[in-house]
C-alpha cells in the first residue's frame, strides 16, 4: 500500500480526508500491528483492504494497494467480491456484536463458507464443525446450534474468527479483536491467532490501541497518527528506539512502565481529529522537540533511519529510552 | 509540593471517627428467583479507607459492577449491609434507597462514558445539572461551576459548549469525572474507566485519579480486570472471582506473591509479560 488516500463523499460533491498518507507493506505470512490514536483512520483502512469504504460512505482517492499482484485501489466490487473472504478475510471490529442474534452459528458459518460454491450443505456442516474445532471450541457440536446471546465474548469472537477464516485466506485482518475482552480472553484470543496464522500460512495485520499486544504478535508495525503513517518497522525497532516522538510517548506513557505514586508520561492535549488537521506534521500541538520547520507544509512523508521509517524531521533529537 | 502533602495530610484525617470511610458487609446480590437464582456476589466484605486507592480486580461477570453498585445505592443487596463513616446507610431490609443525605459522598464512573452522558445535552448543561441538584446552587452560578470543574479536568470552555459526540472517549470519560465530582463526595467509584479509550487518554484519566486521591483526599475503587492499571493505581486490591473475593491484601504483595490461581492467571496474562 503506497501513499493511500482515502476521502468521505460530504454533500455537494465535497470531499472529507480521513486518511492522506498511509503506507503498509507485508509479505507472505508476515504480521504487521497497525497502532494509533482512536480516530486516526485505522479501521477506514481496514476496510479499504476488504472493498468496504463505499459502503461507509467514502472511497480511495488516490495511491495504490497491490495484493498478491492485482491492483485493488479503485477495483470494482466484482473483483472485490473475489478477493473479499476468499483471499483476504476480516475480523471487523467490535464483531462481538457481529453474529446474527436469530439464527444460530452453524447457519453463520454455512453462509460463509457456501459463499464458495461447490460445498453440498451437508458437507459445509461438517466444514463448520471442523471450523470450530480448529479454533478450540469446546463442545462445539452444542456450540453450532446455540445463538450469539448464549455464547461468552470469547466464544462469539472464536465463532468470527472461524466465519473470517472459513474460505483459507492469504490474508487475515482484525481489527481490534481482543479490546472488549478480558486479559485472560485476551491472551487465549491471541495465541490462536498466532497458532492459525502458522497452521493457515496465514499473513495477519491486526489492529489495536494498545503497543504491547502488536509486540507479542506481530514482526512489523505501522503507526498512524491523524490519518497519516508516521513510523513503521520491525517491532523490536520500535519499541527499543523509536524514531517518532509520538511512538516514543506510547511507550512511555504505558502504565507496566510507570512507577506507582508517579505521574505517566501522558501526551498533552487532545489527537487532532478529521477534518481540522493541523499543516505541517500533524503532531506538533503536541510534540516538545516541535520547531517553525515543523509547522511549515508539506506533511513529512516516511523516510528511511536507522532500522525503520519515520515521517518526523528530527528524528536524530528523540531522547533516547531508558529501559 | 509542600503545601500539598499538607494539605493532603490533613484531608486524610477523618473527622473523628475511627473505621473505614465506606464498607461493604457481607454483601450477597441474588438475582433471579427458584431454580434460575444465583449470586452476582457472594458474602462480600470490603472497605476503603479516607484517601486510599483500593483495586476490584476479576474476570467479566464475576461480579465487579454489581458489588459497586450495591455501594453506591444503585443496587439493593439480598443479604448485608453498606456503611459510610461507621452508620448503616443501606441494608437489604431497608424499605427506601440509601437516603440522599448520603448519596452524594460515594459517586462513580461507568466504562462506556458516552451511554452515561445525555447525548442531547450540552456538555457543560451535563455538569451543571449535577450541580445543580447536589450544590444546590442557582442556574448561573451552576454554570461557573460547571465550567471549573470541566476546566479541572482539562475539558476547555469551548469544547464544554460541544454535545458529547463531538468528543473522542477520553474527553467524555473526564466529563464523567468532572460530574461525579459535582457533589464533592468521598469515595469516587471507577467502573472499567479505561477500557474504551485509547493509550493516550488513558494515561491522561489515570493521572487525574491520581492527583485527585494526592491532593483532594479523595478515596478511590477502581475496578478492572486489568492488574496492571491496578498496580499503578491502588495500595489494596480485592480479587474477585464468580461472586467471590478470593484473595485480598496490599497491591503490591498480592502480585509478588499471588495465593489464589486465578490471581496468577490474570498476572499471566497482562499484555507483554
Ligand atoms: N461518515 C463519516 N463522516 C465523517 N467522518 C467520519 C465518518 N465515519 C468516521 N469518521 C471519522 O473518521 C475518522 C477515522 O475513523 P476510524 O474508524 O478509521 O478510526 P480508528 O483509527 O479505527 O479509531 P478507533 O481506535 O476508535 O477504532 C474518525 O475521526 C471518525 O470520527
Ligand atoms: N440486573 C441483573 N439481572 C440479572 N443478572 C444480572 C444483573 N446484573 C448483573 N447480572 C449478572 O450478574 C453477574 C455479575 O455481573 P457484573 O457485576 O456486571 O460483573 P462484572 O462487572 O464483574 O463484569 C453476571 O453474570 C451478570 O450477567
Ligand atoms: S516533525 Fe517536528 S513536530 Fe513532528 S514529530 Fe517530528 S519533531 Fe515533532
Ligand atoms: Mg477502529
Ligand atoms: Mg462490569
Amino acid at each position: 500500500m503506497t501513499d493511500l488516500c482515502i476521502s468521505f463523499h460530504k454533500g455537494g460533491g465535497r470531499k472529507l480526508p480521513v486518511i492522506d498518507a498511509a503506507n503498509l507493506s507485508l509479505d507472505q505470512r508476515q504480521a504487521v500491528g497497525i497502532v494509533g490514536e482512536s480516530g486516526s483512520g485505522k479501521t477506514m483502512l481496514c476496510r479499504a483492504l476488504i472493498g468496504t469504504l463505499p459502503r461507509h460512505g467514502a472511497e480511495t482517492v488516490s495511491g495504490t494497494v497491490h495484493f498478491d499482484g492485482q491492483e485493488l485501489a479503485g477495483a470494482s466490487e466484482r473483483v472485490w467480491r473475489g478477493i473479499r473472504g476468499r483471499e483476504i478475510g476480516y475480523i471487523p471490529q467490535s464483531s462481538l456484536a457481529g453474529l446474527n442474534p436469530v439464527l444460530t452459528v452453524e447457519t453463520q458459518l454455512v453462509e460463509s463458507i457456501t459463499a464458495v460454491g461447490s460445498l453440498s450443505r451437508q458437507e459445509a456442516r461438517q466444514e463448520a464443525f471442523a471450523l470450530l474445532e480448529r479454533v478450540q471450541i469446546p463442545r462445539a457440536q452444542q456450540v453450532l446450534k446455540a445463538r450469539a446471546h448464549q455464547l461468552s465474548g470469547g466464544m462469539r469472537q472464536r465463532v468470527m474468527i472461524a466465519a473470517a477464516i472459513a474460505q483459507g485466506p492469504k490474508l487475515l485482518i482484525a481489527d481490534e479483536p481482543t479490546t472488549a475482552l478480558d486479559v485472560t480472553i485476551q491472551r487465549e484470543i491471541l495465541s490462536l491467532i498466532t497458532q492459525l496464522r502458522q497452521e493457515l500460512n496465514m499473513a495477519l495485520i491486526l489492529v489495536s490501541h494498545d503497543l504491547a499486544v502488536i509486540e507479542e504478535v506481530c514482526d512489523n508495525v505501522m503507526v498512524m497518527y491523524a490519518g497519516a503513517s508516521v513510523e513503521a518497522g520491525p517491532v523490536e525497532a520500535l519499541s527499543k528506539a523509536p524514531r517518532h516522538p509520538y511512538t516514543r510517548a506510547l511507550r512511555v506513557s504505558r502504565v507496566d512502565r510507570a512507577v506507582p505514586g508517579q505521574d505517566l508520561e501522558a501526551i498533552p492535549g487532545d489527537a487532532a481529529s478529521v477534518g481540522s488537521w493541523p499543516a505541517g506534521c500533524r503532531f506538533w500541538p503536541r510534540c516538545a522537540l516541535a520547531d517553525d520547520d515543523c509547522r511549515r507544509d508539506p506533511q513529512p512523508a516516511l523516510m528511511p533511519t536507522a532500522q525503520q521509517l519515520s515521517a518526523c524531521i528530527h528524528p536524530e533529537r528523540i531522547p533516547e529510552l531508558e529501559l | 509540593m509542600a503545601a500539598l502533602t499538607s494539605e493532603a495530610e490533613e484531608k486524610l484525617q477523618p473527622d473523628a471517627i475511627t473505621g473505614p470511610l465506606l464498607e461493604g458487609k457481607d454483601i450477597t446480590v441474588t438475582f433471579g428467583r427458584g431454580a434460575e437464582a444465583f449470586d452476582a456476589v457472594r458474602a462480600a466484605n470490603v472497605t476503603v479507607d479516607g484517601g486510599e486507592a483500593v483495586g476490584i480486580v476479576g474476570e467479566s461477570g464475576s461480579g465487579k459492577t454489581t458489588l459497586a453498585r450495591t455501594l453506591v445505592g444503585l443496587q439493593r443487596p439480598s443479604a448485608g449491609e453498606v456503611r459510610l463513616e461507621g452508620q448503616k446507610v443501606f441494608s437489604a431490609a431497608a424499605e427506601q434507597g440509601m437516603p440522599r443525605s448520603e448519596r452524594w459522598k460515594t459517586q462513580m464512573i461507568f466504562q462506556d462514558p458516552y451511554s452515561s452522558l445525555n447525548p442531547r445535552m450540552r456538555v457543560w448543561q451535563a455538569v451543571a445539572e449535577a450541580v445543580q441538584v447536589w450544590q444546590e446552587l442557582p442556574g448561573a452560578e451552576a454554570r461557573v461551576e460547571a465550567l471549573r470543574l470541566l476546566n479541572s479536568m482539562g475539558i476547555s470552555d469551548d469544547q464544554a459548549r460541544q454535545f458529547p459526540k463531538s468528543l473522542s472517549g477520553g474527553q467524555r470519560q473526564r466529563v464523567s469525572v468532572a460530574r461525579a465530582l459535582a457533589p464533592n463526595p468521598k469515595v469516587l467509584i471507577a467502573d472499567e474507566p479505561t477500557s474504551s479509550i485509547d493509550q493516550s487518554a488513558q494515561a491522561q484519566l489515570l493521572n487525574l485519579l491520581r492527583r485527585l486521591q494526592a491532593e483532594r483526599g479523595l478515596a478511590i475503587i477502581f475496578i478492572s480486570h486489568d492488574l496492571g492499571l491496578v498496580r499503578y493505581l491502588t495500595s489494596r486490591v480485592y480479587v474477585m472471582q464468580t461472586g467471590d473475593i478470593v484473595e485480598t491484601g496490599k497491591t503490591q504483595a498480592v502480585l509478588e506473591r499471588p495465593q489464589h490461581a486465578y490471581t496468577r492467571l490474570l498476572i499471566d496474562s497482562i499484555p507483554g509479560r
